[in-house]
This record gives C-alpha cells, structure tokens and sequence, in this order.
C-alpha cells in the first residue's frame, strides 16, 4: 500500500458514486475502478463501504439498479442515475466546490 | 421531498416482503464483484487463486459489507423483531406447561381487574350513556343541619326545584327526574315496573333521537298537571310490544293515569340510571299530581332529582354558590309555611352542584366505597401474578443461562437479546391478555350482578372502554413481567457461566426470585386477612338480631291504582285480606302494618308530661299492627302486654314502647302506665301497656333505633283510609309461598287494584350487601392470590432442588436421611412463606385502620382472622415444598455425581 492515496472525507462517497454514474450506468465493481482511475490511483473506495453506500443512494431514489449483461456478457447489476439523482448530484457538487474554496482561501490566509 | 419519501418507503416495503430475493442478488452482486477484481489480478498475472485471494482481501470482510448492506435497506428493526416473535413462538410452542401457567395466570389477574373495571368504571366514572358534554352537567346535593346533625340528601320537593331553577343563572338547562316503581299496563297484565317521571327539558341533556315518535314536549310537561303521554325504553318496546310500529298513539296504564304513546328512546337509553333502567319515561308533572294536587306549591315531600347543565364559562364552584344562594331564599320562603322548620342561620342550608353518579355524590355509599377496595384488591391480585410471572420467567432465564451464554459469546449483542426477551414477555402478556378477556366476560357478569344493581347488561367484549383497560393491563404485565428476568440476564460474566457448566456445585439462589416470592407472599397474607375480615363481618351482621324474624315473613302490599273504595267497604276489604291470608297454604300468622323495615318510616310529634321536647330527645318512630303483630314478626315483648282485639277504635289509647324508648323518655322508672300524647299536646292520653324488644327499620349500623307500637285500628283513625300492607309468617321460607299468597290475595282485589308481595329478605338483604359482597370479594381474590403464591413458592423450590441436585447427591451418600433432605427443603419454603407472613402481617395491621369503618363487630387485629391466616399460608407453604423435597430425597447420588 502506497502512502499517496487519501482515506475518502466523509459523505464524499455519494458524491463520488453520484458522479461516476453521471455518464452511463455502470456496476459496482466499475464504479471503484472508475474512481480509482479517475483520481489517478489517489482515491480508493474501501470496497466493504460501496455496496451499503448503493443501496442507500437507492432507497432514497436517487439511483436505481437493474440487473443486465456485463461486457463479457456476465449478468451484473447495473446502477443509474434517477432524475432526482441529477438533481442531487448537481447540488452537491456545487456544495463541495464552495466548501472546497472556502477551505482553500483559509488556508490561504498566510 | 415528497416523491424521496415514497420511493424510500416503497424500497423499505420490498426489503421487507422480498428480503429472500434481495439476499440472494446481495450475494451474486459481491461475487461479481471479486471475480472481477480477481480478473484484473489475473491480468498483471497472478495465478487465479492469488488473484481471488488478494481480490476478498482488498473487499474486506464480506459479511460485514452485507451487513451494513442490510443495515442500508432502513429495515433491521422491523427484520429483527420479526424474527424475535417467531423466536418466541417458537420457545413458548416447545413449552407448553409454561406457556400455559403464565397465560393463567396472567389471564386471572388482567380478567380480574378489567371486569372489576367494568364494574368501577360503571359505577364511578362513566358518564351516562348518550349524555351531551357530561362535563357540564351536575346533579344538585342539598345540605343543611337539624339537631346538629349534617343532613345531605339527593332529593328534592318539586318546590324547591322550581325555587332553583327560578333563582339560579348559572345554568343553561335544567331538568327534575324521579325513577318510581310503579304498576304499568292493565289488570293481570299489571307489573310494577321502573317508570322515569321526568322534565320535557331532561331529554336535551342527552344526545338520543327517538327511535320511533317523539320525545315530550315543553307543553306537556307544563305546570299543574301535564299531558298523560308516555314514552317507552326501547327495551320495554321489543319486550312487550315485539318492537310493533303501531304503539304510537295506543294506550297504555301508568300508575293511575292512562297514557297515549307518542315515542320510544333509542335502545341503551335510560336517562339517569341509579337503580336500574326505567322502561316507561312520563312528563314528571304529570306524576306530580298523582301525589299531592299542590306537589308545585308546598314542600311536603321531597320525591325527586335535579340535574344541571353549567353555562359556559361558569364553575363549578361558582354554580354551587349560586345554588346555594337560591336553596337559602327557598328556605326562607319554606320557612314562611313551616313553623317548624329551624331559621335559617341555624339550618345553614347550601347546595352543591356534584358529580352525576350517586356512589360519587357527596353520599358515597357503603357499596361504592367496598368497590373502590375491591379494585383496590384487583390491583393487588394484578401485582402478585406479575410477580408470579416474573418468577417463572425468571426461572427460565435462569434455566437457559448456558445457552444464552452461548449466544453472547457467539456475539449477539445484549440489547438484541434483552430484546428477545422483552418480546416472549409481550407473546405471553398479549395471550394472558386474551385470556384475561375472556376470564372478564364469564365472571364480569356475575361480579356486576353482585355488585351493581342497575345493570343494563352490556357485555364486556363490546365494551370499548373495558378492553382499552384490558390492553392497557397487557401492556403494563409485559413491562412489569418482562423487566426484571431481561435485566437480569443482562448482567452476569459469560466466562464463568460456561465455564461452570453443568457442574455449578456451588448453586447461588437467586435473591430476585426470592424477593418476588416473599413479596407475593406478603401480598397475599394482606388479602387473606381482608378476607377474614370481611368474612368475620358477614357472619357478625347475619347472626345480628334485627328484632324480628327475616326468613319466614312475607311483606303484601295491595295498591289501589284508581279504585277508591268507601271506609265501609275498605274496612271490609282489610278484614278479608287478613283471613284470606292466614287461610293461605303454608301461612300461620298475619298482621296489618303501616311500617316496612327499611323501606318505610313514620314519625310523629310525640308530648309526654313533665318532658319540654320530647323530639330533642331523639328520633321515635311508629309502627302499628293487627293483635297478632308481635307473633308475626317475632318480636318479643319484655314486660307487660302486646295487643288484643279489645285494642279497638274506640277502646283506650294505648301503645308498646321499645326498651330503648323506655329508657330513654322514662329513665330510672316504669314506663308501663305512663302517658304519650300523639301528634298534640291537647290529645287524649295514649297509656304505654308494654315494653318490646329493641328493632332496627332505618339502618343495621347506626345508633340504636327507638320504635313505639300502636294498634292499628288506633292507628287507622288518624290517617283514614289507604289499602292495607300486611305480614305474613309462614312455615318455612318465605319465599315458597310468595306466588301463592299473591294469587289468592289479588282475587279480592276491586277494579285495577293489585297487590305485590316480597319476602323480607330481599328487603333486608340490600342493608347487609356490602358485607356480602367484601366478603365474596376478598375471598375469591384472597384464594387466588394464595393459589397464585403457592404455585409462585412450589416452582422456586422446585427450581433450587434441580438446581442442587449435586448438592444433595453428595449429602445423601455421605448418609443424610430423607427425613434431613425433607426438612432442609421444607423448612426453606416454610422459611420463606415466615417472612412473607411478618411482612404481609405488618402491612395488614397498618392498613387496619383504612378498613375498619367497613367492618361490622370486628377490630382490624382480630387475633382469631391473624391466627387463622397464619396458619394457611404456611401450611400452603409446607405442602408446596413437600413436593419437591419428595423429589429431592429420591436423588440417586451415583447418578448425581456424575452427571455432565
């Protein structure tokens, strides 16, 4: 294990899987390598926390699963985002980046 | 927001009906998963099986993601609870003796106090039915003071309510009723029925729409006389009418007024229901009249009820000030016409307007008050199953500590498992629940015979009110019972308890089990000694001589409805019913009478020379009778003579006096030959020819009473002529020849009079009533508190002998007796039950003095009652650990020592 890779803040997970499933639906090992590869290997999903984290984003409507053939033509449950997953992806991500910012100028402060 | 909350409760519902299904995809989604991790594993080349290792590695722990996974879905609590019903279930399914005991027992304790709570609540609480805002509305009390004595009453002159309603505004409505006995329908069809005489504007307090026609009008029940219509209960309208469409408009005899039927009430109406439901209401102005021509304009006799409404925003302390200040002016005025009557600075009359319920009137009654102790001791029976219940459950706990044990270890989490208990304890309360139910239903109705009369036969299982109380005792049994086992396994170190195993050599007794023992112990010694106490009461007051005879008498009224014969052939109607009644089979003495022990009284103004008021003595009262009066009723005269034929009309005045008026007018000398004056000092001389032994007519524990006897045809003179009541003595009980005297006595009767006949004990048995009915009560809860404790006390013992079986397999090879075994086990119990007794002994000895005004010629530390209950509980006690000390001596102690 590497030192350079960042243990996730919390309640990012949900923007993150909100976000890798913002172009096209994709399972849930896809969503962690997609993360992985995304962030060049910095962010890695503790995998024991992605399936409690889909099935929650589930219930509360904001994706929704269903079951289709993976690549390698392998039945997978595949995860999309619903409208109010748009919705929610949108806003969180605005959230973050002014919390990113804000966070960002203090530290500026000299 | 809203359509996140339906998908969040539609997903929960699928995870909840679907869990199976959800399960499995669970699994095939973290499979997927690792296969292609391991994929990619294999790609940088690994072999296949590093690959899969490294890929469950890099997961972590699977069953750990699942079951955060399942904790995601929102629907463990749900899932779990399920799953600890089924559990329970299942335990209780696999023991069924258990099972049964706690459903019994508590299906007895929670039966017992929601029947008991159909009585109070029917007594005490519950407004009655169909009444509007019951809030609002009061029945008015009057109170004054007369020789020093505080005088409260319920009942009214029709005067005096006029008075009130004229004087008072704090009230919207206002409304007078009076329920009578009264002879309704025509000739052999005559029955003396409750009729409710009530104000057109008593209706209004109720919300009832008539079944079928109309209730009265203002105009109807107007001042003098009213309208003779009638409207029937709807009751009396399936009874007697088969419920016909076609009542309205017919006739039907009230008393001695015929009336046109115009309505019938909704079925369940019974306006104010004291004691028992009229059938027949009539306008109470119309009843009025019946007694006197000026029942509005004097205030002779008091004959009825008032009820209130209270205007909004008025008081109720503000509207007994006004009531007050309006019974004052009504006084005064009487006092105008009433010479008699003490002013009123003295009398300090004032009124309150109270609570609707006589039993919670300022005049609770006797009974009202031994059923708020009974429901007291339902309470204490409620308590002790509980503890019972605790107990075996308890037990149990104890018995699978291994097992549960087990499970902590195997890490099932104590709140979980706190959990599982608290739910067996909820199965059990909810089926002891039901059970208890039913127990309500088959005794609630004897329990209300006893206790209330004016049943109107409402079941238990329809009665709303009853089950919420019941479901309220479930609930609180299962808090109660569940508690103290829960918590007590949550305690305890698993190591040592597995550890120990079979082998637990050194036995440790539980001291929660035995505190709840003795505790329940103790409660039942409380409950037994109420139950002497009472017991002991009863017989006090049934052996106590009443000074007459009860069981072989028979009280006859004839009652005159329109027929008013002349004094000639009234004379003569009085002389044949005399002879047709002691001619009756079974019959072997009769009298006439004017005075009917607790139900009728007279007094009189009585003048005695050289005496200034002979009524600041105290209260005399009259009765008069045939010659053979005195042999009739069995009352012994003492010294000098009863009466005899020659005691005419026109004889010399003379009359018997009872030893306590003797003393009392005439202390230190002979009242024989000493002269009264009745009801003037100008009156001739009523010469005093003997004294009779002391009776009681008003009441069985007050003060001594005072009578004085007049012939009857001494008698008949002031008063003129009515229908005559007799007493008939018979051979043997009374009631056998009820039915037979009343037939042969009605062919004499005139026209539509009638003529009733009841045994003197139906008379006398309402005085003693409360006594009875403390006593049936305590007794039967009493015994099952005690059945209760000795089942409690046979399962502890029997639990410590399982448990020291090894013990007791090493005493015996070492060469204990049988005889030592015994007495160690017994003496436990017996020691146990010793506590309890002390315990229980000192609580009832405090308690005492709250019960002894209920008592009759018993001290609340009767030695005899103490003694007697000493001895029962521990002889209970004895035989409860003879059982399992039998068992314990026949321990073989090979097979002792080597087990487990």
């Amino acid at each position: 294990m590497t030192d350079d890779r960042l243990d996730l803040p919390q309640g990012t997970l949900d923007l993150l899987i909100l976000k890798a499933l913002s172009l096209a639906p994709q399972h849930g090992w896809a969503i962690s390598e997609r993360i992985h590869q995304v962030s060049r290997a910095t962010l890695q999903i503790p995998q024991g926390s992605l399936y409690p984290a889909l099935h929650r984003l589930e219930r509360r409507g904001w994706i929704k699963a269903e079951w289709g053939a993976s690549d390698n033509n392998r039945r997978a449950k595949y995860y999309e985002l619903t409208r109010g997953g748009r919705k929610q992806l949108e806003h969180e991500t605005k959230s973050w980046s002014r919390l990113t910012t804000a966070v960002a100028l203090v530290l500026d402060m000299g | 927001m809203l359509s996140e909350i339906w998908s969040d409760f539609r997903y929960r519902l699928r995870a909840l009906v679907r869990r199976d299904r959800l399960e499995l995809e669970l699994d095939e989604e973290v499979r997927f998963h690792i296969e292609r991790e391991a994929e990619k594993y294999e790609r940088d080349g690994m072999t296949r099986v590093d690959a899969l290792r490294r890929a469950r590695l890099a997961f972590g722990g699977v069953d750990r993601a699942k079951e955060e996974t399942r904790d995601a879905r929102g629907v463990v609590l749900v899932e779990t609870m399920l799953q600890d019903l089924r559990y329970a279930l299942r335990g209780l399914r696999l023991k069924p003796g258990f099972t049964a005991a706690v459903v019994v027992t508590l299906g007895l304790g929670i039966g017992a106090n929601a029947a008991m709570f159909g009585v109070v609540d029917r007594l005490l609480f519950r407004p009655p039915s169909f009444m509007a805002d019951p809030a609002t509305v009061h029945r008015v009390y009057l109170a004054w003071t007369e020789r020093g004595e505080a005088i409260h009453t319920e009942h009214l002159q029709y005067t005096t309510y006029l008075d009130l309603s004229r004087w008072t505004s704090s009230f919207s409505a206002m409304a007078g009723f009076s329920n009578r006995e009264l002879a309704v329908g025509d000739g052999d069809h005559a029955r003396e029925i409750k009729v409710g005489a009530v104000s057109a504007s008593f209706f209004d307090f109720f919300h009832a729409r008539p079944a079928l026609g109309r209730f009265f009008s203002e105009a109807e029940d107007a001042l003098p006389a009213g309208s003779p219509v009638s409207v029937l209960s709807h009751a009396y309208w399936q009874t007697r009418y088969g419920g016909r469409l076609d009542v309205l408009g017919t006739r039907l005899q009230v008393g001695k007024t015929p009336t046109t039927i115009i309505g019938v009430a909704p079925p369940g109406f019974v306006g104010i229901n004291d004691d028992g439901p009229p059938l027949v209401f009539i306008p109470i102005t119309n009843y009025g009249t019946t007694i006197s021509k000026d029942y509005y304009r004097n205030y002779g006799w008091d004959w009825m009820h008032m009820l209130v409404r209270r205007k909004p925003g008025v008081s109720t302390a503000a509207a007994s000030v006004d009531l007050s200040s309006a019974f004052l002016r009504s006084w005064n005025t009487r006092k105008g016409m009433e010479r008699s009557l003490p002013p009123a600075d003295v009398a300090r009359p004032h009124a309150v307007a109270a609570a609707v319920p006589l039993a919670r009137g300022p005049e609770a009654s006797r009974d009202a008050k031994v059923v708020t102790w009974i429901s007291a001791v339902a309470l204490v029976v409620m308590l002790i199953a509980c503890a019972n219940v605790a107990n075996l459950l308890l037990a149990r706990a104890l018995r699978r500590r291994r097992e549960i044990a087990m499970r902590l270890a195997l890490g099932i989490s104590r709140g979980r498992l706190v959990r599982q208990l608290l739910t067996e304890s909820c199965v059990l309360a909810v089926l002891g629940g039901a059970a208890g139910l039913a127990v309500a239903q088959w005794g609630g109705g004897a329990l209300r015979a006893l206790l209330i009369t004016n049943e109107d036969a409402v079941s238990v299982a329809s009665d709303g009110r009853t089950i919420a109380f019941a479901v309220v005792a479930t609930l609180a049994a299962a808090v109660l019972t569940g508690l103290v086992p829960a918590l007590h396994t949550g305690r305890g170190d698993l190591a040592t308890t597995l550890k120990a195993g079979g082998r637990d050599g050194a036995h440790h007794r539980s001291t929660a089990r035995t505190a709840l023992l003795v505790f329940q112990g103790s409660l039942s010694v409380v409950l037994l000694v109420g139950a002497g106490l009472f017991v002991r009461s009863m017989q006090n007051v049934r052996a106590l001589r009443l000074g007459y005879d009860v069981e072989p008498i028979l009280y006859v009224a004839a009652h005159g409805r329109s027929v008013k014969p002349a004094p000639a052939e009234m004379a003569a109607l009085k002389e044949r019913m005399l002879d047709e009644a002691r001619s009756s089979p079974g019959v072997v003495r009769a009298t006439r009478t004017q005075m009917v022990p607790f139900w009728s009284g007279e007094r009189r103004l009585l003048f005695v020379p050289g005496i200034d008021s002979v009524r600041r003595l105290g209260h005399f009262d009259l009765a008069a009778g045939s010659p053979d009066y005195f042999a009739t009723m069995g009352t012994r005269i003492l010294r000098g003579r009863g009466f005899t034929r020659d005691d005419g009309a026109s004889a010399p005045r003379v009359a018997v006096v009872s030893e306590a008026m003797a003393g009392i007018i005439w202390p230190g000398r002979d009242a024989i030959g000493q002269c009264m004056r009745i009801n003037a000092d100008t009156m001739p001389c009523t010469t005093i020819v003997g004294i009779a032994e002391n009776i009681r007519s008003r009441s069985i524990t007050d003060a001594p009473e005072s009578h004085y006897y007049l012939p009857i045809a001494q008698y008949d003179q002031h008063v003129g002529s009515s229908f005559p009541w007799l007493f008939v003595r018979v051979d043997g009980r009374a009631a056998d020849y009820a039915e037979s005297t009343r037939q042969r006595l009605q062919r004499l009767m005139p026209g539509d009079a009638y003529v009733t006949v009841d045994p003197m004990r139906t008379i006398v048995d309402p005085t003693q009533r409360a006594w009875r009915t403390g006593a049936t009560m305590f007794v039967a809860f009493g015994g099952l508190a005690l059945a209760l404790a000795a089942i409690g006390l046979y399962s502890v013992i029997a639990y410590d002998v399982a448990q020291r079986t090894r013990e007791l397999g090493v005493r015996i090879a070492l060469g204990a007796q049988a005889r030592d075994v015994t007495r160690l086990i017994v003496g436990q119990g017996i020691g146990l039950a010793a506590l309890g007794v002390v315990i229980g002994g000192t609580l009832a000895l405090a308690a005492g003095r709250w019960v002894a005004p209920l008592l009759f010629a018993v001290s609340p530390r009767d030695p005899v009652v103490f003694g007697g209950v000493v001895a029962v509980l521990l002889g209970v006690a004895a035989v409860a650990s003879v059982i399992p000390a039998l068992r314990a001596t026949r321990v073989d102690p090979t097979e002792a020592l080597r087990s487990d």
